[in-house]
């Protein structure tokens, strides 16, 4: 843990900050073990708000807004009228909820209030509970740093819940939530737990393999003979049998564990670009030929004018971004300049700029005008675009691809359909709106794919952070595999556990010799 | 100045060929006849050995108390030295100049180095020892060594004063009581009393107090450190009955022999003693069904494997072996006990059974069958006089049955990393005391402990080795900040920095720092761990400079298997990374400028070995330099954790370092429980301290601008 300090220190160092400057400027802010007190729920007018404290004094002040009444019992939602203190006025007739620590969210006595969602009641019930003596207002995020202080969650947890507060899309809240319940940590755990047995035998066959002889089947590397698997010069060849029996190898050798571990990580960090799409929304690029009707999509996508429109080919010029939802799924949809070539510098940047969005895109929309099929441009686009997509294998691909064919409306109703040497594609008349119900499934199906389906697919690294630590992990796993030294091979295992145990914090040397010990019966 | 004579009873008549050094007298005190020294070191096992020696080194008139000086650098359990993480740790106290490595380079009988094949960062290096050798040695080494002082005597009680007000702590030492009711003043007092504290003997179901009746200053002491608040724990070890050597069938066994050529253990020496083939080997045989039968047969009659006092779980009694992995055979080393001994150290058979029944049980194994296990007539009659560290004193080489040892040691989370107690100032603790087993644990606490008492007394800065810099460092980490529930023992795998922490390169870590900052290492050990530092810089840069084209390598060099496909210049230093070249070979291929490198031998492997793990080290650095501004993180050490308002802390955290009483961040991110959340909070707390601090000395020193400026302006007036 010690080593993952200053990574740990710089991530604390972000939030409390403003704790800092504070103090050494202002006067003296009470103590970090004040009672804090906030509006939980959203602001405005709404049904009803939640008013949470967090500290030692919440049960004080939960007794004074309602005296002269006792704590109501603990974990149970109680009727009460809420007075302001000072004044004896009554404020609402609310629902409090007296969680007393360390069972409660932070760790610390909690009090909630659920009161009516009146802007004048939650200002009262805050003022009268600001008047409370030791009650202040808390920061941001300071219920969640005293959960994690507390020991309550652990830090992908606190990520998670970061991210389930910001969560603006249903899928975004239900991945949030997900992690929130510690999938993410649990997956780690277990991956680390893997890697401290390996390591644990390993470095049984470095401490103890010639005072104990530990045999090489400890580290077995998969019937390859591996040059520290000669027998070490203490012991002869006719004992070995019986060494095997001193040795007690309860569990897969070290290397076939490794190697299991290395596909899992391996395709777990495949899709690891998903997590991070849901978190920060996925690059959905409109291109095609000019006039394609480009704009007129990212408008009924978008459903607000975000692009001008016209029938000039070559309107749009610069690339033009929205954040958009569709389909529960956070999407940046960009418009971009229709691609054709031999135009004026300007557009002709447009198009460059096109182009390099282009290459990001996690889902490019391809447009074509149905009606225009056989026009070089069009027949240009689907050669280089849609072609050079789509020749990608489908695993390695990073990139999609929707074909799109619009105005279909101009299309004569029973005559023959756009061509039978076509990709795969859907029909849209971004005029009358026929075929977007189609688009808007094709649309969900491909998301889900690039961003995971939250619901049903294993948990996702939603932080760049946690991509950077598997694949440092996995790495460290090539390195193992590698080393002749078995000191390096041992420090290359530490490694990758280093890496793991810094995604969800914990694991030391003893625990390493904890399993040394359980395993083996060693001793000189 | 004058002979000191005052008390106890001088060192016996054998030693009187040897000068006494000259002890202070204290002759302003109000004890004019009072010996006054500056350091006190209480028992002569391989702490208190190597603990006196090197506060004398470090230029601290200092006394050796012991029960007997004839008992001076016993071995009382193993004949042997070294191994895998003790032989780290041997390196390392050779670099600051202490004993037992040098001693062992005299006293061996049969050296290997374990691990050959497993990479030089996790060499053991090892020796049987020849007790009767070592011994003999080690007390020639003591007697002779420049302001040290050895005297018989028990110590009985502490004398304590008014504590330092600059320093935490409740008291200070001052001096000892020896059981006669003498007393001998002292700046600082070092314990090392091993297994002593209460210790209790064990065989079968009878017990027997490890300090004669009449005779137990053990008592009065562990009394005192119980009343000054220190906490207790229970500890226990055990040893084997040894076996007479002309009953073992060896005809039957595996037959070891020592490395050829031996390694010594001193950076100072080139060589051992002894020559390969005239050492002795060591055997191999195995337990089987039949010895689980017997132990598990009776439990009944065995009370200390069945109490609950935690025994090491890596030097596990045969008892243990069998009841925590049944069925299985366990392996039995038979070692010898030194050149024209003839008792044999069946190494794997520490029992506490009944007398009776260990002989029936060790005849049960192969090549044992006819084995004589040697009984004393009567363990009574000459038992019970325990030396400091745990070992019956054998007269006269007197064979003795195996038994077991319960003793007291102190939770080493009340001392410091420099081994002080944080309870009584000038107090330290060094060895078994702290709850450790081995003999290169001991000595290397001994020898920190030495050099920190020593320089306490002259006021200078402590001097802690950090885990970045040696096993040293992690040894006494660990135990300050995590204490220990069982006999604490060092293995490579608790060891963060392995890579850069290996034998080969103790000297270099510790040696100039050693001189330069303790002044315990002497000036040709200093000129050499110089040279060698510089030597190797620079062969490193040379082998840097030096670049072919892989092919042109292949052909210089065919026997390795270097790779031709690589397009890029290939250096010297790559080339070396490959298990088939040495210098040798690279020196054959270029001469010039290789050469010169390959003519110290020790400098050519040195080399050897950095090429191997360069790449790592790099990496490693960063890791170490983190570390480091972890640990230059200092926690104010008067903080009350306990009540301190500014840190968030959970009250579990606040205990946790009201007791370790962490120096730095870096170690209270160590100490478990402490949550990396408690760590953000302190962490806070003393960046905004130091902050405060700093603005604080800015705004005086604005003032003194100020105050500056007046008076300037006042002089023009």
């Amino acid at each position: 843990m010690w080593r993952g300090l200053w990574t740990l220190a710089a991530q604390a160092a972000r939030g409390p900050r403003r704790l800092c400057t504070r103090r050494s400027s202002g006067p003296p802010a009470p103590g970090s073990g004040a009672t804090i007190f906030a509006l939980s729920s959203g602001q405005g007018r709404c049904g009803i708000a939640v008013i949470r404290t967090s500290g030692s004094a919440s049960g004080h002040a939960l007794r004074i807004l309602t005296a002269p009444r006792d704590l109501p019992p603990a974990r149970h939602a109680s009727l009460r009228l809420l007075r302001d203190p000072r004044s004896g006025e009554p404020l609402d007739r609310a629902l409090v909820l007296w969680f007393p620590g360390p069972q409660s969210f932070t760790g610390e006595d909690c009090v909630e209030f659920h009161v009516h969602g009146g802007p004048a009641v939650v200002s009262g019930v805050l003022q009268a509970l600001g008047s409370v003596p030791g009650l202040r207002p808390a920061e941001a995020g300071e219920f969640t740093r005293r959960a994690f202080a507390n020991g309550k969650l652990n830090l992908t947890e606190v990520e998670g819940l970061a991210d389930l507060i910001h969560a603006e899309t249903e899928a975004q809240r239900r991945q949030a939530l997900r992690q929130l319940d510690g999938e993410l940590g649990h997956l780690c755990r277990g991956w680390a737990e893997t890697l401290t047995k390996a390591l644990a035998h390993v470095e049984a066959y470095i401490d103890f393999g010639e005072d104990d002889n530990l045999e090489e089947g400890v580290l077995e590397q998969g019937g390859s003979t591996c040059w520290w698997g000669r027998k070490t010069p203490r012991i002869s060849p006719q004992r070995l049998p019986s060494l095997f029996l001193s040795a007690c190898l309860l569990s897969p050798t070290a290397d076939i564990e490794v190697r299991a571990l290395e596909v899992a990580l391996g395709a777990h960090l495949r899709d690891a670009r998903r997590g991070q799409r849901l978190r920060s929304g996925a690059h959905v690029v409109v291109t095609g030929p000019p006039n394609a009707g480009k704009s007129s999509l990212v408008n009924l996508l978008s459903r607000k004018p975000v692009s001008i429109v016209s029938p000039e080919p070559g309107t749009t010029r610069d690339v033009l971004e929205t954040p958009v939802d569709l389909a529960g799924f956070p999407v940046l949809l960009s418009d971009t300049a229709g691609l054709r070539e031999g135009v004026g510098p300007v557009e002709q940047e447009g198009v460059r700029r096109a182009q390099e969005r282009l290459e990001q895109a996690d889902l490019i929309l391809a447009m074509l005008d149905a009606s225009d099929l056989a026009s070089p441009s069009s027949c240009n686009f689907l050669a280089t675009v849609v072609a050079s997509v789509g020749t990608q294998s489908p695993s390695d691909s990073s990139q999609r691809l929707l074909l799109v064919l619009n105005k279909s409306d101009l299309l004569s109703p029973e005559g023959p359909g756009p061509g039978p040497d076509l990709p795969p594609h859907l029909l849209l008349s971004c005029l009358t709106g026929e075929g977007l119900d189609g688009l808007l499934e094709a649309l969900r199906k491909e998301l889900a794919a690039v961003c995971g389906d939250p619901s049903t697919d294993p948990p996702l690294l939603t932080r760049a952070r946690h991509q950077h630590h598997l694949q440092g992990c996995l790495n460290a796993l090539g390195h193992y595999k590698q080393s002749k030294d078995l000191a390096l091979a041992a420090e290359a295992l530490r490694v990758a556990r280093g890496h793991l145990t810094r995604l969800t914090g914990g694991g030391g040397t003893e625990e390493i010799l904890d399993i040394i010990f359980r395993d083996f019966c060693v001793g000189k | 100045m004058f002979y000191f004579r005052g008390c106890g009873r001088w060192v016996a008549a054998s030693f009187t060929k040897l000068q006494f050094p000259l002890a202070r007298l204290s002759s302003d005190s109000t004890a004019p006849r009072t010996p006054h020294f500056d350091v006190i070191v209480i028992g002569g096992g391989h702490a208190g050995t190597e603990a006196a020696t090197a506060a004398a080194r470090c230029g601290s008139r200092t006394l050796l108390l012991t029960h007997r000086v004839d008992t001076i650098g016993q071995m009382s359990c193993n004949p042997s030295f070294g191994g895998i993480g003790k032989g780290h740790l041997m390196r390392e106290v050779d670099a600051l100049d202490g004993l037992c490595s040098r001693i062992c380079d005299q006293s061996g009988v049969h050296y290997k180095v374990l691990n050959r094949r497993k990479g030089p960062a996790v060499w053991g290096l090892r020796a049987q020892i020849d007790r009767k050798l070592y011994k003999q040695n080690m007390q020639k080494e003591i007697l002779n060594t420049p302001l040290l002082t050895v005297q018989e005597g028990a110590v009985e009680d502490l004398i304590l004063t008014e504590p330092e007000p600059e320093h935490t702590g409740k008291c200070r030492v001052s001096g000892v009581v020896l059981v006669d009711g003498s007393t001998v003043y002292a700046e600082s007092v070092i314990l090392t009393t091993g297994t002593f504290l209460r210790g209790i003997i064990v065989i079968g179901l009878e017990t027997h107090p490890a300090g004669r009746l009449g005779d137990q200053p053990s008592i009065g002491l562990a009394q005192t450190l119980e009343k000054l608040g220190f906490v207790v724990g229970r500890l226990k070890t055990g040893t084997p009955p040894r076996i007479a050597k002309e009953s073992i069938n060896f005809s039957i066994l595996n037959k070891h022999t020592p490395d050829n050529p031996s390694i010594p253990f001193s950076f100072t020496n080139e060589t051992v003693w002894i020559k390969p083939e005239d050492q002795l080997p060591c055997y191999l045989t195995h337990t089987n069904p039949r010895v689980d039968e017997i132990v598990l047969k009776n439990l009944h009659l065995n009370s200390h494997v069945k109490e609950t006092t935690r025994g090491p779980r890596y030097c596990p009694s045969i008892e243990s072996k069998v009841l925590r992995f049944p069925n299985r055979l366990h392996q039995v080393w038979l070692e010898p006990e030194g050149m024209d001994s003839d008792l044999i150290y069946p190494q794997g058979l520490s029992m506490t059974l009944p007398a009776e029944l260990q002989e029936k049980m060790i005849t049960c194994i192969r090549g044992l069958e006819k084995a004589k296990v040697i009984q004393p007539d009567g363990v009574l009659l000459l038992l019970p006089r325990m030396e400091c560290n745990g070992a019956i004193s054998a007269h006269h080489n007197l064979p003795l049955p195996g038994y077991g040892v319960q003793y007291d040691y102190l939770d080493p989370r009340q001392i410091t990393p420099s081994l002080e107690t944080h309870l009584v100032q000038r107090l330290f603790f060094a060895g078994q005391i702290n709850g450790t087993t081995g003999y290169e644990e001991a000595a290397a606490q001994g020898v920190i402990a030495g050099i920190n008492a020593s320089l306490r007394v002259s006021r200078k800065p402590p001097f802690v080795v950090s885990r970045t810099e040696g096993y040293i460092g992690v040894l006494i980490d660990d135990l300050t900040t995590l204490g220990t529930s069982e006999p604490y023992r060092m293995f490579t795998s608790r060891v963060e920095f392995r890579l850069s922490l290996r034998p080969d390169n103790a000297d270099s870590r510790l040696t100039l720092r050693g001189y330069k900052d303790a002044g315990c290492v002497s000036q040709q050990r200093y000129e050499r761990a110089c040279w060698m530092k510089s030597s190797l810089e620079e062969g490193i840069s040379v082998l840097k400079s030096i670049e072919f084209s892989s092919s042109k390598w292949k052909k210089l060099i065919p026997e390795a298997s270097i790779s031709t496909s690589r397009s890029l210049p290939v250096r010297a230093l790559d080339v070396l990374k490959y298990e088939e070249v040495d210098m040798d070979s690279l020196a054959k291929a270029v001469p010039e400028p290789l050469k010169k490198y390959t003519k110290c031998r020790e400098l050519a492997e040195r080399l050897k070995i950095e090429a191997t793990y360069e790449s790592v080290l790099f990496h490693q650095l960063q890791e170490i330099k983190g570390v480091q501004q972890d640990e230059a993180l200092q926690l104010p050490k008067d903080l009350d954790y306990l009540t301190i308002r500014d840190v968030s802390l959970s009250h579990e955290v606040r205990e946790k370092l009201h007791f370790s009483r962490p120096q730095t961040i870096g170690a209270a991110s160590r100490i478990p429980g402490v949550t990396p959340a408690a760590i953000i909070n302190l962490l806070r707390f003393v960046k905004t301290t130091q902050r405060r601090q700093a603005a604080m000395n800015e705004s005086s020193k604005t003032d003194q601008y100020l105050c500056d400026a007046d008076r300037l302006r006042e002089r023009e007036l």
